[in-house]
């Protein structure tokens, strides 16, 4: 094991299983998970959406905030980084929306404190996804560069990926990699309009699956170039990160699954891991009938019969859209911290098209690798692995 | 704090400017008050063909950035790994504006899924990489007035560590809707930025590790935590240094973001006050490097640019003897 390899110092999370990834992660192996349900968020004008809704005493901008503050504040606590340290840390996030729920907030508050008065005209206010990220960097004191990632889906794993590529050429000395996505009335609608959304329940592989729901979280994952030992009870390093993008097709990453494998294998080489060596695949698992095919047929591609579990964490938190990477990132390793990878729900049936079904059980979680997968709008595909020592 | 500044030169191979006026690498007439303007017929003169389904923000990225690789020929773009670097500061709300609009007051119909997918953060960039053929490292940068700073130091060091030939690195931010939520967006107020219109743009510059056909280089591109005023900078032994590997330039050219209330070019610059020409906006400083790049030869070109917060970015660049 190299100590110039890119380490995990700390991480953090805030999901709908709780306000901290620890927590998160002992009630996704327990079981216990809450279905996605109608929303109650004073910001969301519609009722008809089920999504996976983080819990709050307090109005919806301020939840946001919140979230960032307990996942950054975590991450940082298990990293026990100085203020020194901080301060000399790159920040990289990851975000679609940014602080687009400022918006939503204001418009429907103003709507409801005034509800004699015709309501006024929309407004975009925030200042663009990179908004969150200088918040960020001011409230925490960091002071080196930052770079905000909009990408979809891939926004925060395209980020960790990064982040990993400039600690490699020893570019920084540090990187905070944060996934921000808090629940939005635009993209709840968004989906919905392209026919994505799953009405019932998020089937990741699922023969029945017929679309995704969307998640709220925030995230925190802190690396650094060169051996750390305050990660936790074990020691944890991101291999072989591989970001690709085609330009085939605008919402779909080819149902036949070739782009998959190719992401996925490069991923390994550059990791120089063979595929048998993989203990366990965190799949990108959407429940669409197109990303669970284009995913679940590159997988059968690049492991053929020793197919090595898989799982999806979406049908337990939803999918957090530009968030996930970061926020299924620090949800797995504090999985493997309490070494238990738990099953992936919302699965019944097998797809024939597919030809496997997600593990159904928690499983043991030893030391080796595992693989990471995600998938996003605009032909975007991130893979790595991260090694458990 | 400092990023560092250990990337090694960066060629520059073509650059190509595109401002509220709308046609590429010319400076016409244009106010305010007119903006903004159809960008049909520049897409049919830079594409030749209408695209259709697709936004301003959009259509003006593909524009500009193809303006940019048309400086090239084809034979330098073939077979090499080009990498897309797509610097907005405040993204496509020229399609998420009327998308929420129709989500919150159903006046305008039902959410159009075309306009979503359109509205999704990256898809101008997915647009740009098919209309140019692109596939690999594709990035969209979104760090307000540092945006197209950031995408060049991303862009430099995926150059230096040879995981693409070729980067193409642009910004672009279009107005919309109205000049007072244009201007809130971008946090400007008369404290903390020049009285100038605001305007938009797609301007875009093509980079390549030590070739010999450039039209200049890429010295360095620094971000500073904190705010560093010119006359501080130029004090600096980074900047020492950078006049040092300039020294056979014999024009130095001041290049003021628009945060910098006093444009005045520092003793010994000349000024080129690019904001005349596109107005205020995010991604300004992309126009302001790629339009000096084409102007002023055998050049040390110094952009200085700030977020409202102090934070502050400067890109240093060479111009080659002879430009065009």
């Amino acid at each position: 094991m190299s100590d110039h390899a890119v380490h995990i110092r700390g991480w953090g999370a805030v999901s709908t299983l709780g306000w901290s990834a620890a927590e998160s992660a002992r009630n996704l192996i327990a079981g216990h998970i809450h279905p996605a349900a109608v929303c109650s968020s004073s910001h969301l004008t519609s009722r008809d959406f089920k999504a996976f809704e983080i819990v709050y005493d307090g109005n919806p901008l301020e939840k946001s905030l919140a979230m960032l503050d307990a996942a950054i504040s975590e991450a940082f606590k298990r990293a026990e980084l100085t203020k020194e340290e901080i301060a000399e840390s790159c920040l990289l996030v990851g975000t679609t929306g940014g602080l687009f729920i400022r918006n939503e907030y204001e418009f429907t508050e103003s709507v409801r404190l005034n509800p004699d008065k015709e309501s006024p005209p929309i407004s975009c206010r925030n200042r663009g996804p990179g908004e969150v990220t200088q918040l960020i960097a001011g409230k925490f004191g960091i002071g080196g560069p930052t770079f905000t990632l909009s990408m979809a889906c891939v926004s925060s794993s395209h980020a960790l990926v990064v982040a990993a590529g400039l600690l490699t050429q020893k570019k920084i000395r540090r990187a905070v990699v944060v996934g921000f996505e808090p629940l939005l009335n635009m993209t709840l609608h968004g989906f919905a309009s392209l026919l994505l959304y799953d009405s019932e329940r998020c089937r990741p592989f699922c023969h029945t699956r017929s679309g995704m729901q969307i998640g709220e979280g925030a995230a925190c994952i802190v690396l650094e170039d060169g051996r750390v030992e305050t990660a936790g009870q074990n020691r944890y390093t991101l291999e072989g990160g591989y970001l690709f993008n085609d330009n085939t097709s605008l919402t779909s990453a080819g149902t036949d699954g070739e782009m998959v494998k190719t992401v996925v294998q490069e991923a390994l080489r550059r990791a120089a891991i063979a595929p048998e060596s993989i203990v366990a695949i965190k799949a990108h698992g959407t429940g669409t009938r197109d990303n669970d095919l284009s995913e679940g047929r590159g997988l059968a591609k690049v492991f053929g019969d020793h197919l090595p579990p898989v799982i999806s964490l979406k049908g337990a938190v939803g999918h957090e859209l530009g968030a996930a990477g970061a926020v299924e990132t620090a949800l797995w390793l504090s999985c493997l911290e309490e070494g238990s990878l738990p099953k992936s729900f919302g699965f019944a049936e097998i797809d024939s098209e597919i030809g496997f079904a997600p593990s159904q059980i928690n499983r043991p979680a030893p030391a080796g690798d595992y693989l990471f997968t995600f998938f996003g709008f605009g032909a975007t595909c991130t893979s790595y692995v991260i090694r458990k020592i | 704090m400092t990023a560092e500044e250990k990337h090694p030169s960066i060629s520059v191979i073509a650059a190509s400017y595109l401002g509220p006026s709308l046609s590429p690498n010319e400076d016409l007439p244009w106010d305010e008050a007119s903006l903004p303007h159809s960008c049909d017929d520049l897409v049919q003169k830079v594409l030749g063909q209408p695209m259709r389904r697709a936004g301003r923000f959009i259509k003006m990225v593909c524009a500009g950035a193809m303006a940019c690789l048309r400086e090239v020929p084809p034979a330098a773009l073939k077979n090499k790994r080009t990498g897309i670097f797509l610097a907005t500061g405040l993204g496509n709300g020229d399609e998420i504006l009327p998308f929420v609009t129709q989500v919150f007051k159903h006046d305008g119909g039902f959410p159009s899924p075309n306009q979503f997918a359109n509205s999704v953060s990256n898809a101008a960039a997915f647009f740009l990489a098919r209309t140019s053929d692109i596939r690999g490292v594709i990035l969209t940068v979104s760090d307000e007035e540092l945006s197209f700073e950031a995408a060049l130091w991303l862009a430099q060091s995926y150059l230096a560590c040879g995981e693409i030939d070729l980067a193409l690195v642009g910004g672009c931010d279009v107005y919309t809707p109205t000049v007072e939520e244009y201007r809130e967006r971008m946090n400007t107020s008369p404290a903390n930025s020049r009285d100038l219109p605001i305007g938009e743009g797609s301007s875009w510059l093509l980079l390549a590790l030590d070739q010999p056909e450039r039209i200049g280089e890429i010295l360095a591109v620094q971000m500073h935590s904190a705010a560093i005023s010119p006359s501080e900078y130029l004090r600096s032994e980074s900047y020492s240094i950078l006049s040092a590997a300039a020294a056979d330039s014999p024009c130095r050219i001041w290049l003021p973001g628009f945060r910098l209330k006093n444009p005045d070019a520092p003793q010994g610059f000349g000024l080129h006050d690019y904001l005349q020409s596109c107005g205020i906006h995010p991604t300004a400083s992309a126009f302001g490097m790629a339009r000096a790049m084409r102007t002023n030869p055998a050049s040390l070109l110094i952009h200085y640019n700030q977020l409202a917060s102090g934070r502050t970015a400067i890109i240093a660049a060479k111009t080659s003897q002879h430009i065009e």
